[in-house]
Parts: C-alpha cells; sequence; structure tokens
C-alpha cells in the first residue's frame, strides 16, 4: 500500500463529500448553505493541493492542476462571501449566495474530476 | 546563404516592385493635400479652407472608392473643381499600386520563393526527428504511409507539382510537409533542413538514379551524422554508394523480394518469422511453409529476374527460364525458352512437375496470363507474381497468387524499418547466421516469443533509446547509480513479480550488438535496445521509463514520496533515509 497515496485518496473523496453537502439545497437561500461546511471544505481541498506539490510525473502534475481549479474557485467564492458580510452594505442576499453556489458547483466539478482519475488509477494498477 | 537573407528576399522583392505605385500615390496624395489647404471653404462656415487632416482623410475614401460625402460642411464649386482633378488623379493612382501588387502575387518566381520560404521555416518549427525524403513517387508515398502510422514527421522535396499536390490532399498523423523543387540543388535540401540535428534520415526516391546519388553525396556531406537510404535497383550506382561511406544503405527492391523468395524456400523459419515481426497481414509463427526441392520456374530476364536468377543459384536450386516475348517463334537456348506466354511454353518448362513459378515481368498483363496459365495447367504450383501498377490490385487479389511483390511496397517497407527499428538488420543478419550454421537460436527464439508475446497477433515493435528526450527516469536512474537491468524495466507496474508481454530482441551498449540479451544486463546511457511485445504491454513500458516514481518501483519494490509534503514526512517522522543507490551507501 503507497500511504502518500491512500492520504491523497482520502483527502480528495473528503473533498468531494463537502463540497457536495454544500452545494445542496435552494442556491438562493443562505441558510441552507452552512459557512462551518464551506470552511471545512476549503481547509481539505488546500491540503490536498499541498500534497500534491512537487510530484514530478505527469499524472501528479494533472491532480495538482485539478486541485488548484477547485482552490481558485473556492478563493473567488470565499472573497465574494467576505465582501458581502463584512463590506458591502447589503449584506447576504440571494443573489450572491447563488453566486458563491455557482462557483462552488464549479469546484464540485473539478474535485469530482480529481476523484475520478484517483479511481481510474487504482483500478488499472490494481495493487 | 544564411536563413535571414532568404526571409528578407520576399519583402525586398515586394518592396522593390510596389516602389513606383508607392512614389505616385504620395506624390498624387502631396499635390491634393496642398491644393485643398489654398482653396477657401463655404463663407457661411467662416470660408476656412479644409485642414490638411480633413484633405487627407476626404481622399482616402474617395480615391479607394469607398465614399462617404463632403466633410466638414458641403464644398463650394471650387472646392468642387479640385475634387474632380484629384480623384481622378487618385483612382489612377489606386489602381496602379492593386494592379502592381496583383501581378507580383501571380509572378511564379515570387510565388516559388514565397512557396520556399514558407517550407523552409515550417520544417525548422519541427521539434522531433523527421525524415527527409526526395520524390514522392508509389514508393515516396507509401514510404511517408509507414512513416507517418509510426510518427515520424517527414519533408518531402519532388519536382512535380500534381505529386506536390497530391500530398496536401491526403491526410496524415503527422506534420508532412511538401516543396516542389529539384532535389539534386543543395539549396532546397538545405531549405527542408538537412543540417538539421534532428534530421534522422535522408531518403532518395527520385525515378533518376543520377539525382538519387547526388542527393546522397549532398545529405553526407551536409549532415555525416543523418542516415542515408538509396533506392538504387543497377550495380554501378551501387558501387558507388557503397564508397560513401558513413551510415548509407542501399535498398534494391529486387533483391530484397529476391531474398525473401528464396527464403521461402531455404529458411523458412527466418522467412515466418520475419513476416510476423513486419506485420505482413495473416501472418502467424508456428506455420512453416513446407516446399518440396523440385524445379522453379522463372519468367522474365529483367533486373528482378536476374537478381532472382542470382539468388537461386547460390542456394542451387534448379530453375527453368522463360523469356517471353509474344513477336517471336518459340525456341529453346541453353535453359531459356523464349517465346509468347502460352500453354505450350509452360508444357516445354514442365510445369506439371515444377513446385512453383514466378513471373517477374514488368508488363502486368504478360504476368497475369502466365499465372492464369499456370494455374490450369497445375493448380498445386506455388505462384509468385510481379504487380507493377498499383491501379490492377484489383486484377492480382482475384487471380489468388500465393505471394504477389509489388516492387515499391516491398522497397518502402524496408525503409520504414530501417528508420524505426534499425536493429531488425542484426537480428535477421545474427539469424540467417546462425541458421546457416545449424544452431537451436531460431527454434528457441520462435519458441520464447511464442510463449511470451503470443504468435496469433501482430506484435508491435519498440526501439528503445536511453536518452533525455525519450526516457528521462531511466536516465536519471543510471546516472544516479542504480544498476538497472532488462528485467527491471520489463516488470509489470500492477505486480512487480511478474514482467510484461515483451521480449529484448537486440541490445547495442556503446559499439556492442547483442542479439536476444540475456535480461539480467545492465542498462546504461545512450543503449538502444529492440523490443517485440503485445501492444499495450510496450504502451506499459514506455510509460514506466518516463515515470520516475513507478521506475523507482520497479527497480527497488519501495515507493519513493512523490510530493514535497510526504518528502519532508519521510526525513522527519519516519526517521528513514532517502533511498540510496548501492554504489553509495556506507
Amino acid at each position: 500500500m503507497n500511504f502518500e497515496k491512500a492520504t491523497f485518496g482520502f483527502l480528495a473523496i473528503a473533498a468531494l463529500a463537502l463540497n457536495a453537502g454544500f452545494v445542496a439545497g435552494d442556491p438562493a437561500d443562505p441558510a441552507r448553505h452552512s459557512l462551518l461546511v464551506f470552511f471545512l471544505m476549503g481547509v481539505v481541498n488546500l491540503v490536498a493541493t499541498g500534497i500534491k506539490l512537487g510530484d514530478r510525473s505527469h499524472f501528479g502534475a494533472m491532480l495538482l492542476a485539478g486541485e488548484l481549479v477547485a482552490d481558485l474557485l473556492l478563493l473567488i467564492a470565499a472573497v465574494i462571501w467576505t465582501w458581502a458580510v463584512h463590506v458591502g452594505e447589503a449584506g447576504l442576499t440571494p443573489e450572491t449566495m447563488m453566486t458563491i453556489v455557482d462557483l462552488a458547483l464549479g469546484a464540485l466539478v473539478a474535485n469530482a474530476v480529481v476523484v475520478g482519475m484517483v479511481v481510474g488509477e487504482t483500478l488499472m494498477l490494481r495493487r | 546563404m544564411k536563413q535571414s537573407d532568404r526571409s528578407g528576399r520576399t519583402v525586398f522583392l515586394v518592396l522593390r516592385a510596389m516602389r513606383r505605385p508607392i512614389i505616385v500615390l504620395m506624390v498624387v496624395y502631396a499635390a491634393s493635400m496642398l491644393g485643398w489647404s489654398l482653396i477657401p471653404g463655404p463663407a457661411e462656415h467662416g470660408g476656412e479652407p479644409l485642414s490638411l487632416f480633413h484633405a487627407f482623410y476626404f481622399l482616402t475614401y474617395t480615391a479607394t472608392t469607398t465614399g462617404f460625402g463632403e466633410i466638414p460642411y458641403s464644398f463650394t464649386d471650387a472646392q468642387r473643381v479640385w475634387s474632380i482633378i484629384s480623384l481622378y488623379a487618385g483612382v489612377l493612382a489606386w489602381i496602379y499600386a492593386a494592379g502592381t501588387i496583383i501581378a507580383l502575387i501571380n509572378n511564379p518566381h515570387f510565388r516559388a520563393v514565397a512557396e520556399s520560404r514558407r517550407f523552409a521555416k515550417r520544417v525548422s518549427r519541427l521539434n522531433e526527428p523527421f525524415v527527409l525524403l526526395c520524390g514522392f513517387g508509389n514508393t515516396g508515398s507509401l514510404l511517408t504511409r509507414g512513416l507517418s502510422n509510426a510518427g515520424i514527421p517527414v519533408a518531402i522535396i519532388d519536382t512535380d507539382p500534381d505529386r506536390t499536390q497530391a500530398v496536401t490532399l491526403r491526410d496524415y498523423r503527422v506534420a508532412v510537409h511538401v516543396l516542389c523543387a529539384d532535389a539534386s540543388l543543395p539549396d532546397h535540401l538545405i531549405e527542408a533542413g538537412v543540417e538539421s540535428p534532428l534530421c534522422q534520415a535522408v531518403v532518395a526516391l527520385t525515378g533518376d538514379e543520377e539525382i538519387n546519388l547526388k542527393v546522397a553525396i549532398s545529405a553526407r556531406l551536409l549532415n555525416p551524422k543523418a542516415s542515408v537510404i538509396v533506392r538504387s535497383t543497377s550495380d554501378s550506382y551501387e558501387e558507388v554508394l557503397a564508397t560513401l561511406g558513413g551510415n548509407t544503405r542501399i535498398v534494391d527492391p529486387f533483391q530484397t523480394f529476391a531474398r525473401y523468395l528464396v527464403g521461402t524456400i531455404h529458411t523458412p523459419k527466418v522467412y515466418t518469422l520475419y513476416n510476423w515481426l513486419l506485420g505482413v497481414p495473416g501472418s502467424r509463427l508456428g506455420a512453416f511453409p513446407q516446399l518440396p526441392q523440385r524445379h522453379w520456374i522463372l519468367c522474365g530476364h529483367g533486373r528482378m529476374g536476374r537478381r532472382l536468377q542470382e539468388r537461386f543459384a547460390h542456394f542451387n536450386v534448379p530453375t527453368v527460364f522463360i523469356d517471353p516475348s509474344p513477336w517471336r517463334e518459340a525456341e529453346v537456348t541453353d535453359d531459356t525458352i523464349a517465346g509468347p506466354a502460352n500453354q505450350d511454353i509452360l508444357r516445354q518448362a514442365k510445369i506439371e512437375e515444377a513446385v512453383g513459378i514466378v513471373s517477374a515481368t514488368n508488363n502486368d498483363s504478360v504476368n497475369l496470363s502466365l499465372l492464369l496459365n499456370a494455374k490450369a495447367l497445375n493448380p498445386n504450383v506455388f505462384s509468385v507474381v510481379r504487380q507493377n501498377s498499383f491501379n490492377n490490385a484489383v486484377l492480382f487479389d482475384a487471380a489468388d497468387a500465393d505471394l504477389v511483390m509489388q516492387p515499391s511496397l516491398v522497397a518502402a517497407r524496408r525503409i520504414t524499418y530501417l528508420v524505426t527499428a534499425p536493429l531488425l538488420r542484426n537480428f535477421f543478419a545474427h539469424a540467417r547466421q546462425e541458421q546457416s550454421e545449424g544452431s537451436d537460436f531460431l527454434d528457441e527464439t520462435i519458441a520464447r516469443l511464442e510463449r511470451t508475446v503470443g504468435g496469433e497477433r501482430r506484435p508491435g515493435l519498440l526501439s528503445l533509446h536511453v536518452s533525455r528526450e525519450a526516457t528521462p527516469a531511466l536516465l536519471a536512474a543510471c546516472a544516479e547509480g542504480y544498476d538497472v537491468t532488462l528485467h527491471d524495466i520489463l516488470r509489470d507496474p500492477r505486480n512487480r513479480l511478474t514482467t510484461l508481454p515483451c521480449v529484448p530482441l537486440v541490445k547495442r551498449s556503446e559499439d556492442r550488438i547483442t542479439v536476444m540479451p540475456s535480461t539480467s544486463d545492465s542498462l546504461h546511457a545512450d543503449d538502444e535496445v529492440l523490443l517485440c511485445g503485445t501492444r499495450q504491454g510496450l504502451s506499459l513500458l514506455s510509460a514506466n521509463l518516463q515515470n520516475p516514481y513507478t521506475l523507482q518501483y520497479l527497480i527497488s519494490g519501495r515507493h519513493p514520496p512523490q510530493g514535497h509534503v510526504f518528502r519532508w514526512l519521510s526525513r522527519r517522522w519516519l526517521r528513514a533515509p532517502a533511498p540510496v543507490p548501492p554504489g553509495q551507501a556506507g
């Protein structure tokens, strides 16, 4: 068993799971999307990205690319959320929530692709 | 001549041709603008003459026949008079300029220069090893197809504009660039990239043997490291080419086929192995044709006929010659029978007892009629027939001969293998030598290939070169001091205790060539290995050699840490030292 691959697999699946949990529900209703879940999802994604830094193989680089896409989208969503709550006058409106959920949905797709690649590699190598 | 001179040439030609029109335009514009700035404008808007900028703008859009209107205000009649004069002059000046550009573009000399400039630029942008081909006839197009399937780009030079057009209409898997020029001029060879270090081979396949010779000599002088391959069927040129030295190969399709044909009689195992390795459709390991050793009938006294005669004589195969000439009465001289190709002639040559008949004339109708007559008299005779024109393929398929020889196909196939798997020659030379010495080499090799790769399906061939471009991970492992053996790279990444279905056929290490090397041989930088295996196995193998972590796993059985985080962790927490190559421990 390759400990590093197992760890990354765990983190990728956890990121996907949390992401799916966050995105579920009415996109416009701020009450249906928990900030705690968003925060956990961001942390897990960043840790997963960190694990893949420095991998010189092509497959590792592709996983890193997928993780970076998810990170980027979540970062933009986080900035929008922070701005809406702390800086803007209107607060967390349904339109803002919809934008955040859309970005999180994009990150979900990136996470799904990464998990797909991990599953593919596991099935192909069959160790 | 440097490349920058050439790029300047097209631009320079354009500028020089446009000199006079540009001067005329400038004069017309200047005179008009001067006139505008002197004629006063309409009184109700201040009587100011048109500004220079407005004059320029008005003249541009009106003299180029776009025509918006009078700006900024409607003109006075005096201004309109000046408009008439300057517009006639302006429109004529623009038509003159446009006409000159069009004439220049249609000028065939200019087009040739622009084409060759574009071709040279495209070839210089290729960033993988390519082949330079002179001559896009039948053999050339078959060769391009073979090289394209193997993933090697080709730069082609041909004198015939129709053939050049044909290249652009074909669909290839790799970049194929073509130039319509005379290949015997060294300038065109240089444009096609002969001096580039990426030029792997120069192939001369034009119909003229003099030009082929010139191309070979130019290539040898301009790029000593590239291999030169020439198709030549006449002895005099072959002797001259053989003295060029270096990596020069002569491909004579008739000699190749003659050896191949005699192989079916005398060395059926080599023949079967050859067919199977080269992927001839329908070939299988394990089925050896057994031809009885009676006499053969050989028709045709051209180049192919003579080569076959030599080979048959070398192996003491009894032969009867037929010289098919429809205009003579049948006559027998020595062992040659001359006359029209009909059943009487065949009976005189004792077709009923012959084991095989070869129709090697350069006329397809004669070959086909001989074949039909022969089959009518002796249905079991082994028939070999020469197909000259590609268009008659349907007829030859229907005639159901045992072997159809197409000189272009034979040459193209041989050249493709000379370029993609050069070590194959060494393998077969060794095999033939072992066969003539009567050893078990062939039986063992065939048994091993059948066991590992499977004799039914077409195998793949992989030419491995341990270098930075092809196998960076393997080179790095060798450089770090690991002892990487052939057995290591053949391990299956899914389970390192089993091996992939691949067999190393030839290994070249510096100048030593080993056929069927032992798998405990280690690999060093700049070695070449020729492997035969299933397609899947070979693709897994080449993937292994690109991935440094998989390679480490295959060599040592341990998984090295891949990311920075785990590398740091493995040093701090697990207190395990980084994997140390055996030569440096302690």
